[in-house]
Parts: structure tokens; sequence; C-alpha cells
């Protein structure tokens, strides 16, 4: 029986080959079985998109990082009870949805509303300030900055199970079945949640478009 | 079978975001029906509007803190008890035992203990079956040990429409 190989004393794993040839269950029994490269294999797939749906949920990087990691971790610890019954990613964003809502309840209080100056630096909100480049001027800058900001803070206004599903959706890429799956509904319940959804923001957007 | 107006609605955020490709008698409802025509010209501007919130990259310390937070976990002993004694919810659950212990002391069997109202705050723990831990969370009965999982379930009584004016 295969049993957890010793790191490298340079910390390095040895890289999981093929991985892309397994699903991701099939990887995580591979976690299981003490296989640190896989591990390595599926915080390389998805760091990326963690991290964005963890700071569309916190939006502010560091904390988006710390939740994200948090995420990998819990994964980590619960390798041993990991079983392939439920698809990877529903488990994964299972995980990332309760630390992400038990994040905003716990800081509900400290959230300021968006109080943002237009000169602020553009790591809070991810967007590119181009005027630089001198593609854009600055007063196209600005209107784009506030049409950004006021995406989010719409986005952000959804009752909170409507958020979760159009991040998913919209940011994420999820399908219907896999969003049902992670907020523990029926389909059908996702695709009217999620039409809800849109409709309010395309309301609430109506000046934008 | 003819499509309904509402069966096209219900797929239109998935087309609109190209989720979901054009069948042809979806764009056949589209070209009569000048209703959901317009309705799915909204949700693809509404879609391309959405388009514009980008998202960080990860940064370059993300991989750094993440590899050191694994080998910090790798490192600790598997469901010892010397980790399990430096959790919150142990020493909660302990605080509780030894609380009982010396109420029972010194009210002689008179006193009444609620530990109902005993909160513990910390939500990192889970508990691992099968352990001792999960021997000594069996013990503990305060719900909120157990509240954290549930997170998902308590969403599900949010009243999503009325919340939207
Ligand atoms: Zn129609």
């Amino acid at each position: 029986m295969a049993t957890a190989s010793p790191r490298p004393a340079n910390g390095l794993q040895p890289a999981f080959i093929g991985g892309e040839n397994f699903t991701d269950a099939e990887v995580m029994l591979r976690v299981r079985a003490g296989d640190e490269s896989a591990f390595d294999f599926l915080v390389q797939k998805y760091r990326r998109p963690l991290v964005n749906f963890m700071y569309r949920m916190a939006r502010n990087t560091a904390v988006a990082e710390d939740l994200a990691q948090e995420v990998f971790l819990r994964v980590y610890r619960s390798r041993q009870t990991y079983e392939a019954s439920a698809k990877f990613t529903t488990w994964l964003y299972r995980i990332a949805t309760n630390l992400a809502v038990n994040h905003a309840r716990d800081t509900r209080h400290e959230r300021p509303e968006v109080t943002v100056s237009l000169d602020e630096p553009d790591e809070e909100t991810g967007t590119t300030l181009d005027v630089a480049d001198g593609t854009v001027t600055v007063e196209e800058s600005l209107v784009r900055r506030e049409r950004m900001l006021a995406i989010r803070s719409r986005v952000e206004a959804l009752p909170e199970r409507q958020k979760l599903a159009v991040i998913m959706h919209k940011y994420q890429e999820m399908d219907y079945k896999q969003i049902a799956d992670v907020l523990k509904l029926s389909e059908s319940a996702t695709k009217s949640l999620l039409f809800r959804a849109y409709e309010t923001l395309r309301e609430q957007l109506r000046e934008f478009v | 079978m003819v499509m309904k107006c509402e069966e096209i609605r219900e797929v239109m955020p998935d087309l609109a975001s190209g989720l979901m490709a054009m069948t042809p008698e979806i764009g056949g409802h589209l070209a009569d029906c000048g209703a959901c025509a317009g309705k799915m010209e909204e949700f693809r501007r509404t879609m391309a509007l959405l388009d514009e919130w980008k998202a960080p990259e990860p940064s370059p310390y993300f991989d750094v803190r993440l590899q050191a937070r694994l080998r910090e976990e790798m490192a600790k002993p598997q469901a010892g008890w010397a980790t399990w004694f430096r959790r919150p919810v142990l020493a909660a659950a302990l605080t509780v035992l030894m609380g009982i212990g010396v109420g029972l002391f010194f009210t002689k069997g008179g006193g009444i203990y609620s530990p109902g109202n005993n909160v513990v705050a910390d939500s990192e723990v889970q508990a691992e079956p099968g352990t001792a831990v999960s021997d000594l969370q069996a013990l503990e009965k305060n719900h909120d040990l157990y509240s954290d999982f549930d997170l998902l379930d308590d969403l599900e009584v949010q009243r999503d429409v009325v919340a939207n004016p």
C-alpha cells in the first residue's frame, strides 16, 4: 500500500504528471492516499477561480486570498474523509461558500458602505486604470470606474443566495446543475433564482446599458 | 413541440452568457416573438455590463503563503491530543465540564447548570468522526458548535424575492 512519500528537502514536490487525464475526484483520492503532488495539482487548477470567487464575495484582495487559502487547507484537512460520491467542484465550492458567507456575517458590522474616492488604487476594485499608458483619457477612465463600482455594488446588494448564484454563474461559469448542487436547491429553483437576480440587476443597472 | 416563452426565458441567463449555444428552436422562437427577443437583448446587455467587473489575479504571495500554511498543517500531529487541546472549542468544552464539576461541588446537587448559552465562536473546528474529539464534542451539547455546517441550510429560509424592493 502506498504511503506518503517524504517531501524533498528543498520543499518542492515532484510534479503530478498527467493530472489532467484524471477527474478531480480521482486526483483527490490520490491526495487521500498521501500524494502531495496531486494536491498541488488541485491548488494550481483552482487557485485562480477560488481567489476570484472570494474576491467577489469579500471585495478585498487580501481577505480573498486568505479565504481561498483557507479553502485549500480545509480540503487538505478533509482528505481522509473525502468520498468521491460528490463532484469535487461541488464539494470545493460548498466549502468556499460556507467560508465566504461566514466571513460576511462575521464582518457585516465592520463593512463600510461603498465609499470610493476616484483616485483610489486599483487594488480594491481589480480595475486597471489605463490612463498611464495613454489609451484612454482621465474622463473615460473615471466613467468606466464609476460603472464598475455601480455594477459591483448592485451585485453585492442582492440577497445572499442570489448573489452567490450570480457570482457562480456569471463569473465562475458554472452551470445550473453545479450551482444547484452547491446551494442545495433544485435545478428549476436555481434557474428562477438566477432569472430573478439578473432581472434585478438589469433593472438597477438600466442607466448604464 | 413549440417552445413556450417561459421555457425560453428560463435559459436566457445561460444563452446570454454563452454557457449555452443557441438552438434552431430557440432561434425560431426569438425570430417570431418580439417580447422574448427584447428580453434576450436586455439580458445580453446586462451580461456585457457585468463583464466589466474584473477580479485581480492571485498575488505572487498567494502561493508562498499557502505553502507556508500547508507546511504548518502537515507538521501538526494528526488529531493528537496536544493539537486538540489547543483548540478553543475543546477548551470551551472542557471548561463546561469543569464548570459542571465545580457547580455540582458547590451546590451539592441543588443547582441547575445550563450550558445552553455558552457561545462558542470558533468557526475553524470541524469534528473528525471516530476521534477522541468527536467523543468530547458529543458530550458538548452546544448547538453553536455545529451551526457553522448549516449555513447553507440556513440560507434556504432566506426570502430572496421579498428582499428585492
Ligand atoms: Zn416568447
